[in-house]
C-alpha cells in the first residue's frame, strides 16, 4: 500500500481558508513526470474545494464525486510546473457542497470548473477524521513536501468496438492501485476524475484528431469499487469539421454509474 | 405570505420551466415530463438527480432551496413522533402527507408507508410547488 497522501493528494499547500467559503492553495506537479492529465488538475481543484468543505462541517463529513456542470479545458499543464488552485464555495452542509473554481498556472488559467456538487457522506466510513485535521494544519502551515506524486497508470480501454459515430470499449478497474491508499483508506473507491479521464480518452479517439474543450453536465451516479469491469460508450452528436459533441457514458451491469457530455475542437484553437 | 394556497395558475406560471430543468437533469425529453408522473419510477430518478435538480431549479428561478424541505413541510407542527415512528409514517402522519401532495394521485400512497419512500410520490408539481414556496419565501424575507 502507498504511503498516505502520495499516490493521489493534489493540493502541497493551503495558502488561504476561509471554510465553507473559499480557499486557495497550490500543487507542484513533479518535474520527472512524463505528463499531467487535464483531469487530475481538476482533481486538485476539487480537492481544494473538500479541504475547505470538510473544515467547514468540522470533519463529520466528506464530500465525493457527484455533479460538475461545466469543467472548460484552456490548456495542458507540464510536469515542473505549479498549479495555484482557488475555490468558492457557494454552499454547503451535511447533504452536499456545491463550488466552483480553477487552476492557474502562471496568472494563467487552465482549467475551470463551475456548478460541481459534492454530495457530503459520513466521513468515518471513508477515512480518519484525526489524520484529515492534522494534514490541514500542515497544509495551512509549512505546507507538505513537494515532489511525492508518482504518477497514476491510467487503466487500459480494451475491447474498443467502432460503430458509425461511436466508440465501446471496456474498463477493467484495477483490483489494487496507490490510489485507493488515498481514495479512500477505509473504502477504496475508483476516482471519478480517473473515470472521466478514461471516458474523455475514449471520445477523443473517435473525435480525432479534435481535442477536449469543454466538459459539460458530469453525473456520476454511484461508486466504482477496485476490480469492477466498465463499459464505456461515446457517441458523437452532429459531426463537424472543427468542433464535436461526444455524449458518453459508463455502466456496471448494465447500470448507468456516469453520464456526461464532452465539446471538443481544434487543436489550434486556444 | 409562504403559507398562501398555492393556486393551479401558480403552479402553470412555473412549470414549463420546472419541466425543462427536469429533463435538462434527467437526460430525457422534456414530453417524458408529465405533471403528476412519479420522478423515481417513470423517470428513473435517483438521489443525485435530486440533488442536481434542486441546484438546477436555485439556479433557474435565482431561488435558495433550503434541503429536507419537503418532508419538514408536510409535518408542519405536528410532533416528530405523531408523524413517524420507527421509520414508518402514522395514520396521522400519512394523512397529512397526502394533503400536503395533493398534486400525487391517491393510489400512490400505501399504508402502511415507509419515510425512506416519500421521494417515490415526488412528481414535476411537487418541485413546482417547492419553487412557488421558495420565491414566496424570498420575497417575504427581502
Amino acid at each position: 500500500m502507498a504511503e498516505r497522501f502520495s499516490a493521489f493528494s493534489f493540493v502541497d499547500r493551503i495558502t488561504e481558508l476561509e471554510p465553507g467559503r473559499r480557499a486557495t492553495g497550490r500543487f507542484t506537479v513533479p518535474a520527472a513526470l512524463p505528463d499531467f492529465p487535464s483531469c487530475l488538475v481538476a482533481e486538485a481543484v476539487g480537492q481544494l474545494a473538500a479541504w475547505a468543505a470538510m473544515a467547514y462541517v468540522e470533519f463529520r463529513r466528506l464530500p465525493v464525486a457527484g455533479l460538475a456542470g461545466k469543467t472548460a479545458f484552456f490548456g495542458t499543464v507540464k510536469p515542473g510546473q505549479r498549479l495555484d488552485l482557488e475555490v468558492e464555495i457557494e454552499s454547503c452542509d451535511d447533504e452536499a457542497v456545491a463550488y466552483g473554481g480553477c487552476a492557474r498556472i502562471d496568472a494563467v488559467k487552465v482549467l475551470e470548473i463551475a456548478h460541481c456538487v459534492g454530495p457530503m457522506l459520513p466521513l468515518e466510513q471513508f477515512d480518519a477524521a484525526e489524520v484529515l485535521r492534522a494534514r490541514l494544519r500542515l497544509l495551512c502551515d509549512a505546507g507538505a513536501p513537494e515532489g511525492r506524486f508518482s504518477g497514476v497508470a491510467r487503466p487500459q480501454l480494451t475491447a474498443i468496438e467502432r460503430g458509425v459515430g461511436e466508440l465501446h470499449a471496456t474498463l477493467q478497474v484495477p483490483p489494487a492501485a496507490p490510489f485507493f491508499a488515498d481514495h479512500f483508506p477505509r473504502r477504496p473507491v475508483f476516482p471519478g476524475t480517473l473515470l472521466l479521464d478514461s471516458q474523455i480518452r475514449l471520445a477523443q479517439e473517435l473525435a480525432t484528431p479534435l481535442v477536449p474543450r469543454e466538459l459539460n453536465d458530469v453525473k456520476i451516479r454511484s461508486f466504482v469499487a477496485p476490480g469492477q469491469l466498465l463499459q464505456l460508450h461515446a457517441r458523437m452528436l452532429p459531426p463537424a469539421a472543427s468542433a464535436a459533441t461526444v455524449t458518453m457514458s459508463a455502466l456496471v451491469d448494465g447500470k448507468s454509474i456516469s453520464t456526461a457530455r464532452l465539446e471538443l475542437g481544434s487543436r489550434d484553437k486556444s | 405570505m409562504a403559507n398562501k394556497e398555492i393556486t393551479q395558475q401558480d403552479i402553470l406560471a412555473v412549470y414549463p420551466t420546472v419541466a425543462q430543468v427536469l429533463a435538462d437533469a434527467l437526460g430525457c425529453d422534456v414530453e417524458r415530463v408529465k405533471p403528476n408522473v412519479s420522478l423515481i419510477e417513470d423517470l428513473d430518478a435517483e438521489s443525485i438527480d435530486f440533488l442536481d435538480l434542486v441546484f438546477r431549479l436555485e439556479r433557474a428561478f435565482k431561488i435558495k432551496i433550503p434541503r429536507g424541505k419537503i418532508v419538514e413541510d408536510a409535518r408542519g407542527d405536528l410532533p416528530e413522533s405523531d408523524f413517524e415512528q420507527q421509520g414508518y409514517l402514522t395514520e396521522l402522519g400519512l394523512a397529512r402527507l397526502r394533503q400536503f401532495l395533493s398534486e400525487v394521485p391517491p393510489e400512490r400512497f400505501h399504508s402502511p408507508m415507509k419515510t425512506a419512500d416519500i421521494p417515490r410520490l415526488f412528481s414535476p408539481e411537487t418541485f413546482c410547488k417547492v419553487v412557488i414556496r421558495a420565491q414566496r419565501a424570498g420575497s417575504g424575507s427581502a
